[in-house]
């Protein structure tokens, strides 16, 4: 009889494969598994083709439960709606109020997943939480490191960089060594009933149609009256014509801005101080410098050091050097890059090493 | 002790307001009743064994509650029943009469039927309730007019346990020319009682809160009170309630009372008694704790319970991967409890709503159950309140 008493993880089940495959993994590998799904929203409002890619549909906690079932593991959802609204939703509406471009997905990982589940893994007595994040942690005599993902393509480190250093033990990635094709073949394998399920794309709460029907619905009207103004030709100011509200923008934007112009235009500037959406040609996106504020670190990183930034999820990486500031950083890239966001996040690595990161300006 | 978890064992099930084990006498004549496949509306002699449950049971729920077995309409459980009679009293009197009363602590099954009255251009209003239990009955007075089409009061509330007043309800109400309707769902199996005593018109059960089958309940409907089908069908219960009967249920619906009706009082003062030994014990090892609506009469086997700085749902979790089975209010077909909005009603804070606990025993609860769950909730408690204000990490 094994005396010795079975670590017990907390496992972050949306219902798709990657989560599935790992609650999977952790019982094939001996851990006491308890399995759990955040309901954050709620889904009659939400216009999804159910289980067709998004992670907050009926239909997913659903599949989250069976996948359950088939692994003989607890089962809870716990109601994050109140939380994820203060959180996520609001501080997301509020973004794009300022003009600026929101990450949801990284507030939902620094206040639920890596902030409220961490509470529900010490109450239920826990001695980790898993999720199903593309993403490593490493330990050396150092400490833990977090790296990204074997699979480049699939690589969610980017949404992470909030993350505490001293969470870094306490978590468990069991498919981020894999490959997306990988982690599939092993759903076929614990006939997991969701293995052919699409992968979620896109903001969860938004669903189907576009962020800006949601922003629509949510904004009050006079609100978003009080964000009208002008789209303005750079460099020179002419303008073009009125536009219905700021939020409805985003930068490296082309279509859908209400006129027809001879040459293709962007949007490569937004000032919520007027309300003006500046518009230029596709080389005015570009620009060879970013700052940022409210620096996260997981690691230590020098003053000058010249390190990869990533400055949108599907970014590359680029090569940048990292200049100190009275408050955060300034990052300045060995070649200009395009359409750097207010709003999203410049995320520093260090080979594939997470170094941490900032909210750029 | 049950097993009904392919996850937990041993199981100690603490929730009994929610749906009760089927009885275990009654198990073994399943296999036999399972041959009996008749349509109980047939001529042919396939369908006696079936017209013989259906006469048997309705004589045997007669006798429990205090009718005649013409009075007796069975159905598919408490949320037809609730619909069928609330819609039925909406239909014969709008829109003469438009006024509607109910408790603010009904079901969501009372509660969402006036929802839709509402939209139909019904004035639905809603009597208090304090947090001691009690119905303002003076409001209800002062409320009930000769507009009123029918007043709608529990005849116990499921998550705290208080019994309302039913007969002094009737008084006020009759004396109006309101009729009456109780949802007295959570009433079967706890405490005697008599609709004749109530003088109410309408109430309506389910059987699976007293050791029956889910998908089963029964209208009492007083004879001469007018009732309109909610669902029209091929005659059944005197044209009543449409569709082929649930005759398997039925059959053990029939074994149950055949079994245990002669049990309940007995079953009822072993009940209070086991309930208000787990209360007090609760009480004396678990501080800053209160027993919700304790001033009023109560269910004999229901405590709701506020326990301060604890997450009912995360103390549910913690309790059920501990293998006891308790609620945190009403039972919730997407297992995502929201604060209870009765204990609100009732002017519970939020968070005293989510603090709440809901434990319901039964027939079979032991006091060592009781003993293992009051250690249980005593060791998980002070584990969650040793997290409360602390920063992350832990």
């Amino acid at each position: 009889m094994n005396l010795v008493k079975k670590p017990k993880v907390l496992v972050a089940m949306s219902g798709g494969v990657d989560s599935s495959v790992a609650a999977a993994l952790l019982v094939e590998q001996g851990y006491d598994v308890i399995g759990a799904t955040m309901q954050v929203w709620d889904y009659s409002q939400c216009e999804v083709d159910e289980g067709q890619g998004t992670c907050c549909s009926s239909i997913d906690v659903d599949d989250a439960r069976s996948v359950a079932d088939r692994l003989k593991i607890p089962f809870y959802v716990l109601n994050c709606e109140s939380h994820f609204r203060e959180q996520v939703i609001n501080p997301f509406i509020e973004s794009y109020l300022q003009g600026q471009t929101p990450l949801p997905c990284s507030n939902c990982n620094t206040f639920l997943k890596f902030d409220h589940l961490i509470r529900k893994m010490h109450e239920l007595e826990c001695d980790f939480l898993a999720t199903g994040h593309y993403a490593q942690i490493s330990k050396d005599e150092s400490g833990h490191h977090l790296i990204a993902s074997e699979d480049l393509w699939k690589d969610q480190t980017y949404f992470l960089f909030t993350l505490k250093a001293e969470l870094l033990s306490k978590l468990i990635f069991p498919v981020g060594h894999l490959k997306k094709p990988e982690v599939r073949r092993l759903a076929e394998k614990f006939a997991l009933t969701n293995a052919r399920k699409k992968d979620s794309t896109g903001i969860c709460f938004v669903g189907s149609n576009s962020y800006k029907d949601f922003l629509k619905k949510e904004i009050p009207i006079e609100v978003q009256k009080q964000k009208t103004g002008w789209i303005k030709r750079f460099p020179n100011g002419d303008k073009m014509i009125q536009h219905e509200g700021i939020h409805l923008f985003t930068i490296g934007q082309s279509r859908a801005l209400g006129m027809t112009h001879h040459e293709k235009l962007y949007v490569i500037k937004i000032d919520p101080t007027d309300n003006t959406v500046w518009v230029g040609a596709e080389s005015d996106l570009y620009s060879s410098e970013l700052e940022v504020q409210d620096c996260y670190h997981l690691q230590n990183w020098q003053e000058n050091e010249v390190v990869d930034v990533k400055i949108r999820s599907t970014h590359a990486g680029a090569r940048a050097q990292l200049i100190k500031q009275p408050s955060g950083w300034k990052m300045k890239f060995l070649e200009p890059q395009r359409a750097i966001t207010p709003g999203q996040a410049a995320v520093i690595y260090r080979n594939q090493e997470l170094l941490g990161g900032g909210w750029i300006l | 002790m049950l097993d009904p978890s392919p996850v937990n064992t041993p199981f100690y099930y603490f929730d009994f307001n929610a749906t009760t084990p089927l009885a275990g006498e009654v198990l073994a004549l399943v296999p036999d009743a399972l041959a009996h496949y008749g349509n109980p509306s047939s001529i042919h002699s396939a369908s006696r064994f079936a017209k013989t449950v259906l006469r048997e049971t309705r004589q045997r729920l007669a006798e429990l509650i205090g009718c005649s077995p013409l009075e007796i309409i069975f159905t598919s459980g408490g949320s037809e029943s609730n619909n069928a009679i609330i819609k039925s009293v909406f239909f014969e009197n709008f829109p003469e009469k438009n006024h509607f009363l109910c408790s603010s602590v009904e079901h969501p099954s009372v509660m969402k039927t006036f929802e839709w009255l509402s939209e139909q251009g019904v004035h639905v209003e809603k009597i208090p309730v304090g947090r001691n239990g009690f119905l303002d009955l003076q409001e209800l007075e002062k409320k009930i007019t000769d507009r009123t089409a029918l007043v709608s009061i529990m005849a116990a509330n499921n998550e705290t346990g208080t019994l309302f007043p039913i007969r002094r309800i009737v008084e006020l109400a009759h004396a109006k020319g309101s009729l009456v309707h109780t949802d007295a769902v959570q009433m079967l199996g706890k405490r005697k009682f008599s609709v004749q005593d109530w003088d109410v018109d309408y109430a309506s059960f389910s059987a699976h809160k007293f050791y029956a089958p889910k998908g089963l309940g029964f209208i009492y409907s007083k004879k001469g009170k007018p009732f309109q089908p909610l669902i029209h069908g091929g005659g059944q219960e005197r044209g009543r309630r449409g569709g082929t009967e649930n005759t398997l249920s039925l059959f053990y619906f029939n074994e149950v009372l055949k079994s245990r009706m002669p049990q309940i009082e007995e079953k009822s003062e072993q009940m209070k008694t086991l309930r208000n030994y787990f209360e007090s014990s609760v009480l004396k090892n678990i501080s800053d704790v209160s027993i919700t609506a304790l001033e009023s009469l109560r269910l004999p086997n229901t405590s709701s319970l506020v326990i301060k700085g604890v997450d009912g749902e995360t103390l549910l979790m913690a309790l059920d991967l501990k293998g006891f089975a308790v609620s945190t209010g009403a039972a919730c077909s997407s297992g995502n409890p929201e604060p209870s909005p009765a204990l609100i009603a009732m002017g519970l804070s939020k968070f005293e709503a989510q603090n709440s606990l809901r434990i319901s025993i039964g027939w079979q609860t032991t006091q060592s159950e009781v003993d293992a769950l009051v250690f249980e909730l005593k060791s998980v408690v002070a584990r969650l309140r040793s997290f409360l204000n602390k920063e992350l990490p832990l």
